[in-house]
């Protein structure tokens, strides 16, 4: 299937993606546009202005795609909370990583396009949840 | 815009780069006067950001990729609880005004540095900073620093004495 999100993929787009490929839809392609208008037909938008995956409430896109699509894995949700911090940066979690993840993922958006953005991002956010996973399991990383 | 000035001083000429015009986005808004709630709501968010009010329902911050997308969600905010709401993006008709809006947010943004730089200070005085303390105001900076968009002097003063403060404490 395709996807598509704005160009110059950030945290919140960047993690969007890595969860939509892992537990979404593993065939899952990516395309990028400019402008809401530039969206392929057969593609389903996400984390731009006015679609259905976007931010919602207090939500970021992630934490809309985890509730469209009934993920209730906990370590996701987990992550769901350093994703939003590191990219609306309310204050409604205690998430010490987010500034770290931001600087990370706003640097590489400046050295990088958003394919190889994604590409090195994946595995990023993979170690994320192994990370997570282990320290809600009670266990030293 | 005129990117380069020429000056001719005995036959050499010299080219000063114009300082670059700051480019702003402006949410321009109406939200219901009932319920209070998204209006709260939208005010903190705007003044986390950092927002400059310039008229009623109408806010600025300068762009860039991160201040355009969390006005386009907030767009989207008002849009969402029965409000309209539209977002430009624009440069002041003149230098003069610029500089005072950029003036007014640099201001602003100093006196808040001030508020953390005074709470520092005081308890090196006082020799009774704790850890908490130097976490709770290097908190309070991270959060200052990401509405500061045009740095006032206020600001290494602020940095400088919460890390005085933060190296007495864990000495």
């Amino acid at each position: 299937m395709r996807w598509a999100t704005r160009a110059h993929v950030h945290v919140d787009r960047a993690a969007c993606a890595w969860l939509i490929r892992r537990f979404v839809d593993a065939e899952a392609e990516f395309c990028f546009v400019d402008d809401p208008s530039e969206v392929p037909d057969d593609a389903t938008p996400f984390d731009m202005r006015g679609v259905d995956l976007g931010h919602h409430g207090d939500d970021c896109t992630f934490e809309t795609i985890l509730r469209r699509r009934g993920l209730d894995d906990p370590v996701l949700w987990d992550l769901a909370r350093i994703v939003h911090e590191a990219d609306i940066e309310d204050e409604r979690y205690d998430a010490p990583e987010a500034p770290g993840l931001d600087a990370v993922c706003r640097g590489l958006s400046l050295v990088v396009d958003d394919d190889t953005a994604l590409a090195v991002t994946g595995p990023l956010f993979d170690g994320l949840y192994e990370l997570r996973r282990r320290a809600l399991l009670g266990r030293r990383p | 815009m005129q990117p380069w000035l020429q000056h001719r001083y005995a036959g050499v000429t010299v080219r000063v780069v114009e300082q670059e015009r700051v480019e702003w986005v402006l949410l321009a808004y109406r939200l219901p006067r009932e319920p209070s709630t998204p209006r709260i709501a939208l005010w903190r968010k705007l003044r986390r950001l950092g927002a400059a009010q310039v008229a009623d329902g109408v806010v600025a911050l300068p762009a860039d990729s991160r201040t355009r997308e969390h006005v386009d969600w907030l767009a989207d905010y008002v849009l969402d609880h029965g409000g309209e709401a539209s977002v430009w993006v624009a440069r002041l008709g003149s230098r003069a005004q610029e500089e005072a809006l950029v003036e007014r947010m640099r201001t602003a943004v100093a006196e808040q540095y001030r508020a953390v730089l005074a709470e520092a200070d005081e308890a090196a005085r006082a020799d009774d900073g704790t850890r908490q303390l130097a976490r709770r105001l290097r908190r309070e900076l991270r959060r200052i620093d990401q509405r500061d968009f045009f740095p006032p002097p206020e600001r290494d003063a602020a940095r400088a004495g919460v890390a005085a403060l933060a190296r007495r404490v864990s000495a």
